[in-house]
């Protein structure tokens, strides 16, 4: 039984999944109450679940983060929603000191099932301050656990299973895929939480990417196949753990690593995947590992320029043109 | 100042560099659209580089006797006269960063007068790659005997330091083969299948990739030379390059001979009182025998014998540099007139080096004839891929010459050669 729908109606039918079956799952942030969240996604939760497990909060992303880690500490499930990742920097004490920290520094006597949902990436001329993606900020902590969904399918799966899981994890959505649509098939087994997937099987270049980037991959590897290069695309789903023998495996393949991420080249993700690859590949690696990512520089709110600080299907195809033409036509 | 980049031209579908013979153009020339700035060699042919605008020529330029990754920039044409700064800039060679010394990122930003100053230190940077890199070849090669001084200079950069930037930048091209960067893969692989990275030619980017190794391989285990005396190597030519290729693909052919003593006094008789070439006369009766036996017209293909509608006679052409086929078409449907205004055209192409694509490919049926060298008695062709024979013949002794039919065994038999060289006696003896 499977049908399409859109991302934020995945996430918003996990969560109530999750809800209606476990009572000590909750949800509060700003406006997730009578207004259903900035992006819907918790739409008509408020008025099913009631003030108590859909509570709107002041604007202060400190303390409501804190009240979330809080509450995990005594075996609550809460659902944290940050309206966007920009504002997680003001959380980032609750996330870095005290959710990674708490379990570990407890020799495990506290459990923190928390889970942090928010969205973050390039949308329409948000301007500076309002299209970061931090991935790589979140990704340094220690401990924490990142799921990073491109599809509503995935949405739907690894929503449920962070809420179901122990560890603290931050949900990583972007603002251009709440209103993307995909198939949902509820009865599909899920995968590992952390699993990375082969969206496309090719033999001559690998490309890794999460997130938006993974779809936009796709894309390309799809108009790449007419000119005869062969891509494998693999979208990571987590950037905490990485999923690396996935990784290793394809590039082992193919013997040609391209690194799509919208955040900034700069000590990004991509870094981190290009290091250990380097390290685990080496001697499988036919060419140097590319990296294609979004300008070092503070996105620009003229929305030519805004488009043009990331990776598009375009640049992706160009990079992996680049990066195969040194193969003879033969 | 606005500069419009010219770039090295796609001349081929399978082409990925060129080589840049010379410019005829210097830094600071006006140059019209259409003029001609240098020129550029691709598989058998040299073609003109033109200008596509009005304005003058500026650098860096690409230097000459190098190969150039296609649609890389060799030059730009600048809408004012580039000032006495840039004319200094002009003299910086382009392709200084490829491909031997890709990793020497800093060369690139340097102006010459630094990279001279800077040499040196340069040179011990590069040192110990090179040697380490083309051990084997730096060991036996570090005394040679040389043509000339440059090259002498050119080939002890790994032992001295002292080596110059000018001399430098000459000894890429040659050099750049035996030195090449390997992807890691490609050394694994090198590695497995007992490949010397040394002699395996890199892509187009100046490094040898898994795919480069693997085609080295399939060509057959290349010899250890560390054995014997020192020794150079001389990149190929594109000509010598294609040639090796062609006669590579073309030795999986089952070939047998046969051989005939024909009169061909005859014919060397009416080639001078009609002044036509001794070679068209006898491609003209091959074509007419052919025409009878049009079995020798067919190629083979994995799918079957492909019978062409058409004889085009590609003839063996002995020059400086190399070897070319000029293919003369449809030699029994035309005029022995009109043959020769076309056979004369393509002598006078093949001379130059101008001979284009469709001048040369394609033909049906080839003839090598060594006739000019009075004590060659006998001797046998390889027969090219896509046709069914190949007719070799040698100097003409007492009236007579040797002929023989190299030929491809899946396409004609023994019995077919002999029919085919006793029809062709009797169209050179009824020539008259």
């Amino acid at each position: 039984m499977s049908k399409e729908i859109f991302y934020w109606q995945a996430l918003n039918q996990a969560l109530d999944a999750e809800m209606s079956k476990d009572d000590t799952v909750f949800i509060l942030g700003e406006d997730v109450g009578l207004y259903g969240g900035s992006y819907r996604v918790t739409e008509g939760l408020h008025a099913k679940y009631g003030d108590w497990r859909v509570r709107d909060t002041p604007i202060s992303e400190g303390s409501f983060t804190g009240l979330g880690v809080g509450a995990a500490m005594v075996e609550m499930r809460p659902i944290v929603e940050i309206m966007t990742i920009n504002f997680s920097l003001l959380a980032l004490d609750a996330i870095t000191n005290m959710a990674t920290k708490v379990p570990f520094m407890s020799s495990g006597q506290f459990p923190m099932p928390l889970v942090i949902r928010m969205p973050g990436g390039v949308a329409k001329q948000l301007a500076a301050q309002h299209s970061q993606r931090l991935e790589q900020t979140l990704m340094n902590i220690p401990g924490v656990r990142i799921a990073v969904p491109a599809t509503p399918q995935d949405a739907w799966w690894q929503t449920r299973q962070a809420i179901r899981s122990n560890e603290a994890i931050i949900i990583l959505e972007h603002e251009l895929l709440y209103f993307s649509k995909g198939i949902l098939d509820k009865t599909a087994p899920a995968p590992p939480m952390h699993r990375a997937m082969i969206r496309r099987e090719g033999r001559n270049l690998t490309i890794i990417s999460y997130s938006r980037m993974s779809l936009l991959a796709e894309q390309a590897a799809t108009q790449l196949a007419d000119e005869g290069i062969d891509a494998e695309v693999i979208d990571l789903r987590s950037l905490n753990p990485i999923d690396w023998d996935r990784c290793v495996a394809s590039v082992e393949k193919t013997h040609r690593l391209l690194i799509v991420e919208e955040d900034s080249l700069f000590a990004g993700a991509g870094a981190e995947i290009a290091a250990t690859l380097g390290e685990r590949c080496f001697y499988s690696l036919d060419a140097p590992i590319s990296r294609h990512a979004g300008l070092d520089l503070p996105t620009p709110y003229n929305g030519k320029l805004e488009a043009a600080s990331i990776p598009t299907v375009t640049s992706i195809k160009q990079a992996a043109r680049a990066l195969t033409q040194t193969e003879n036509a033969k | 100042m606005k500069r419009t980049p010219v770039t090295m031209p796609v001349l081929s579908d399978t082409m990925e560099t060129g080589h840049l013979v010379r410019w005829l153009k210097k830094p600071g020339d006006p140059v019209k659209k259409g003029d001609v700035l240098a020129e550029v060699e691709s598989d058998k042919a040299i073609m003109d580089v033109e200008a596509f605008q009005d304005g003058y020529l500026s650098g860096p330029l690409a230097p000459e006797d190098s190969d150039v990754p296609v649609r890389e920039v060799i030059a730009y044409i600048s809408d004012e006269k580039p000032g006495p700064d840039s004319q200094s800039a002009d003299e910086t060679p382009a392709m200084e960063k490829t491909p031997a010394q890709d990793s020497d990122s800093q060369a690139d930003d340097q102006s010459v007068d630094k990279s001279r100053d800077q040499s040196t230190n340069k040179t011990n940077v590069d040192a110990p790659q090179r040697t380490q890199e083309s051990e084997s070849e730096s060991e036996s090669g570090s005394e040679p005997e040389s043509d000339s001084e440059q090259e002498s200079e050119k080939v002890s950069v790994s032992a001295n330091a002292d080596a110059q930037a000018q001399t430098q930048k000459q000894t890429q091209s040659t050099d750049s083969i035996s030195q090449a960067k390997a992807s890691p893969y490609a050394r694994g692989l090198a590695m497995e299948l007992g490949v010397p990275l040394n002699q395996v030619a890199p892509s187009a980017d100046g490094v040898i990739h898994a795919n480069n190794v693997l085609s080295a391989a399939l060509q057959g285990p290349a010899p250890n030379l560390d054995a014997g005396p020192a020794w150079k190597l001389h990149a190929f030519t594109p000509m010598r390059r294609s040639v090796a290729e062609h006669m590579q693909q073309a030795g999986k052919t089952p070939t047998f001979h046969v051989s005939a003593r024909l009169s061909l006094e005859l014919l060397a008789k009416q080639s001078k009182q009609q002044k036509h070439s001794f070679t068209l006369l006898l491609a003209q009766a091959a074509a007419q025998t052919i025409k009878e036996m049009p079995l020798f017209n067919a190629a083979y293909t994995p799918l079957g014998l492909a019978y062409r509608n058409q004889i085009d006679i590609g003839i063996a052409m002995d020059i400086p540099g190399g070897l070319v086929t000029p293919v003369l078409r449809d030699v029994a449907g035309r005029s022995l007139d009109e043959l020769e205004q076309s056979w004369r055209a393509l002598k006078q192409k093949a001379k130059q080096q101008r001979l284009l694509k469709e001048d040369y490919q394609g033909g049906t049926f080839y003839i090598s004839n060594l006739g000019m060298f009075p004590l060659v008695d006998n001797f046998d062709a390889i027969v090219p891929l896509g046709s069914a024979a190949i007719l070799a013949i040698a100097a003409l002794q007492d009236g007579k010459a040797s002929v023989t039919l190299s030929a491809d065994h899946r396409v004609v038999y023994g019995a077919d050669c002999a029919r085919f060289l006793e029809k062709l006696n009797d169209k050179i003896l009824g020539f008259n």
